[in-house]
């Protein structure tokens, strides 16, 4: 099959020049000139442009596309463009997107205006034998501005390959060159001040093995504040529920780094940041227990037998004007003084040159020999809990393991630069099975505890509060067996994960040859 | 995908008028379309401006893959291609006759084109042997153009019988008037006794138009010469309903 070819046309070259070049060996049909906006989204973090797709908008018609290709994956007819994956129609471009943008809202990136004249090659008959597409892209309206690019499209008609290769040839040999790259996709966001692929909550940092702790742990903290405070800005405009969620993990890494990386900082620094974070991270507990609710509402209905899933409605209209305000209360602290001057004191702090201290023993250490013993004695408390959770499982352990689970996870993370990709991220995954496993666990256990709660609070309809409370009383039934299933699963799951394979993969990367210089004598000033 | 066949074992009865347009609108609403011309006077292929040859003819065709693929040319129209006509295809009857299972070789030509196409439209010859026999396998729906008068009854209650016999399914079989004078005395009282007479006749009629004869001039769907004309609404007209009719089956079968 015979490809469309699109050559990039240099400024000052004109349509008609074009044509009229073609005219003497050509039979030449020109059509109307057609105008269209094309408008182009990604997620926040970018999940399409980091899977190389495209998704734009043009007449009523959504479009996928790969980066630096012309050709449509899938396309569906809109009235309007969909903000998240559950506005779509049902479509194999819904099916391709769901996995990708999950959650997240579809932002317009930007829009451009296309006009574009179609010409068509005849041949003796008159019959077309190739359509040409002279386009030419602007950022704004105005037909006096300098486009972003100009294109000739060669749209080949099948069956007729001899006029197609004859042209294209031609095109090639005045000195057209074929475009092979995204310039609209990239001028685009130019014009906008905006740079794909700019945002991304994966720990994306180069660390050099050799270079000191303390400047290292610096880098990566740096890092979390940036992603904390791109965050706290778009939190109060609520466009979707990750830049809470995003916000949150960010502060639980910099909690965590606190207390992971040791004594690379001043005992009291570390002691206050630890503090303050633990209590930025609790600010936004509620709202993210009440997104997680109200994201899974079909689940939770999909749960109950058909007869109930109406009488469900009261609570989840009660939850989501609790979310409303919960919202409210976070919004007011991060405009608070005191939010104000916590980030503020941790940046300056972050941004000081370090100065000496007795209880930042580690400070001087090489980086890969602190990550290696600090990650290598997660693993050992990982593996260590885990084994002593046997039998009739007790609820209290899981949860101590999945927060061990969750420490050794972001030191993989934070440190995953220095070691061989392939190696660390096979053991990422390997705990992330693990993880996956706790995580639904303990989220099942707080539902079901929720519920049982929540059903004194919620207001009292007449005849409609016994319905609800019955439709709940099934769901927390149905959750519990549910938690039975995720938790006999468990055995299995950290069989594997503490498997001598992966054993010996952890020593392999983690196993220091240089201890840390700190620990017992100095332990006591941290504690 | 779907297959329609626009088929009469009566010749001059308007089939390829009917193939061209509704193929014409079909692609107009977006659906990628195949036209097969598979008469070989070659009208259709005449309307599009398209050579009538196939590379390797009729037996090539037969051979199926890309050996048929190849000879797929694209018409003047976005989503509308077009499988020529051959003179050699005058003997696709006994070329077929010649293989196994000499009766669905049409519906095995077909099928690799089905992952392209949201629908194939077959313009048939007159015929009512074993090609016909294979366009009855091949297809989800039979169009079959009537001009109302006796004769045309005639050959459609054996084009009924034939179906009987052999076992085919009837109910695939839709009829539309064709050609249509309602000046004649003759041709009002058919359409009123044939609708009755018949299961399956569409209320759409198509008239004898001169917008329709003139296509052999502007080598174009009258929807392209004469947008605005009674042919192109009577066709647009006949087109809603044959979708209705191939969308109505596509329910079914998910509702399965």
């Amino acid at each position: 099959m015979l490809n469309n070819i699109k050559f990039n046309l240099p400024t000052g070259y004109y349509e008609q020049q074009l044509i009229s070049g073609l005219a003497d060996q050509y039979i030449i049909k020109k059509e109307r000139y057609h105008s269209e906006v094309i408008s182009f989204y990604d997620t926040f973090d970018w999940r399409l442009f980091n899977k190389s797709l495209v998704l734009y908008e043009s007449s009523r018609k959504l479009c996928l596309r790969e980066l630096n290709k012309s050709e449509v994956i899938h396309s569906i007819e809109i009235n309007s463009p969909p903000i998240f994956i559950w506005e779509f129609p049902y479509s194999e471009l819904k099916n391709q997107l769901a996995p990708i943008i999950d959650v997240r809202a579809l932002l317009r990136l930007f829009e451009v205006q296309s006009r574009s004249t179609h010409y068509h090659i005849l041949n003796q008959d008159e019959k077309t034998v190739l359509r040409l597409s002279y386009e030419e892209i602007r950022s704004s309206r105005d037909r006096n501005s300098l486009p972003l690019a100009t294109y000739l499209w060669l749209l080949p008609v099948k069956g007729y390959p001899k006029y197609y290769r004859g042209i294209a040839k031609r095109l090639q040999e005045a000195g057209l060159r074929i475009s092979k790259e995204d310039t609209i996709y990239f001028k685009g966001l130019e014009a906008v001040n905006k740079k794909a692929g700019s945002y991304s909550t994966k720990v994306d940092i180069q660390l050099d093995p050799d270079m000191r702790a303390d400047p290292a742990t610096r880098s990566i903290l740096k890092y979390l504040l940036r992603i904390i405070r791109i965050n706290e800005t778009e939190v109060e405009k609520d466009i979707d529920t990750e830049f809470v969620h995003d916000f949150r993990v960010a502060i639980r890494r910099t909690r965590s780094a606190l207390g992971q990386i040791k004594y690379v900082f001043p005992s009291n620094i570390t002691n206050r940041f630890k503090k303050n974070f633990s209590f930025l991270f609790n600010l936004s507990n509620e709202l993210r227990d009440l997104d997680v609710y109200l994201l899974h509402e079909d689940r939770y209905k999909m749960r109950l037998p058909p007869s109930f899933r109406d009488d469900i409605h009261p609570l989840f209209d009660y939850l989501r004007k609790k979310r409303s305000k919960a919202l409210q209360r976070l919004v007011r602290v991060i405009k608070s003084k005191k939010y104000t001057k916590i980030l503020n004191d941790w940046e300056a702090f972050l941004n000081k040159p370090q100065t000496a201290s007795p209880t930042a023993t580690n400070a001087e250490l090489h980086i890969i020999d602190l990550a290696r013993n600090r990650t290598y004695k997660k693993y050992r408390d990982v593996v260590k809990t885990g084994s002593l959770i046997k039998g009739d499982i007790d609820d209290r352990m899981l949860h101590v393991l999945r927060i061990h689970c969750k420490k050794l996870r972001y030191l993989m993370e934070f440190f995953y630069s220095l070691f061989p990709p392939e190696k660390i991220e096979s053991l990422i995954k390997q705990l992330r099975k693990l993880q996956d496993n706790l995580g639904i666990f303990n989220d099942l256990r707080i539902q079901e505890q929720y519920l049982l709660d929540i059903t004194k609070e919620l207001p009292a309809v007449e005849g409609q509060l016994n319905k609800t409370s019955m439709a709940i009383g099934g769901l927390v039934n149905t959750l519990s067996k549910e938690k039975r299933m995720v938790k006999d699963a468990f055995a299995e799951i950290f069989r594997d994960f503490s498997s001598t394979e992966n054993k010996e993969l952890f020593q392999e990367l983690f196993t220091s040859q240089t201890p840390e210089v700190h620990n017992e004598n100095i332990g006591h000033l941290q504690q | 995908m779907k297959i329609l066949a626009i088929y009469s074992n009566k010749g001059g009865v308007g089939k390829t008028a009917a193939a061209v347009n509704l193929s014409y609108l079909a692609s107009q609403t977006g659906i990628k379309t195949l036209l097969c011309d598979l008469d070989p006077q070659g009208s259709a292929t005449y309307y599009f401006r398209i050579k009538p040859k196939l590379k390797s003819g009729a037996k090539g065709l037969v051979k199926g893959g890309k050996k048929a693929y190849k000879n797929i040319k694209g018409t003047d129209y976005e989503k509308l291609d077009l499988l020529p006509a051959d003179i050699s295809l005058r003997n696709l009857d006994v070329t077929f006759n010649k293989l196994k299972r000499s009766k669905k070789r049409l519906k095995k030509i077909l099928t690799p084109f089905k992952d392209e196409y949201d629908l194939i439209v077959l313009d048939c010859p007159v015929t009512i042997s074993i090609l016909a026999e294979n366009i009855f396998n091949a297809v989800d729906h039979i169009l079959v153009p009537m001009i109302p008068t006796t004769l045309s009854v005639r050959t459609h209650r054996q084009l009924l019988s034939f179906c009987k016999r052999k076992g085919y399914d009837t109910e695939k079989i839709h009829t539309f008037f064709s050609m249509v004078d309602m000046h004649k005395k003759m041709h009002k009282e058919l359409v009123v006794s044939a609708s009755t007479t018949f299961n399956n006749v569409l209320e759409n009629v198509i008239p004898y138009l001169a917008q329709i004869e003139n296509m052999g001039i502007h080598r174009e769907p009258v929807a392209v010469s004469s947008p605005a004309s009674a042919a192109t609404k009577a066709y647009q007209g006949l087109w809603d309903r044959v979708q209705k009719i191939i969308s109505t089956e596509k329910l079914k079968e998910e509702m399965l």
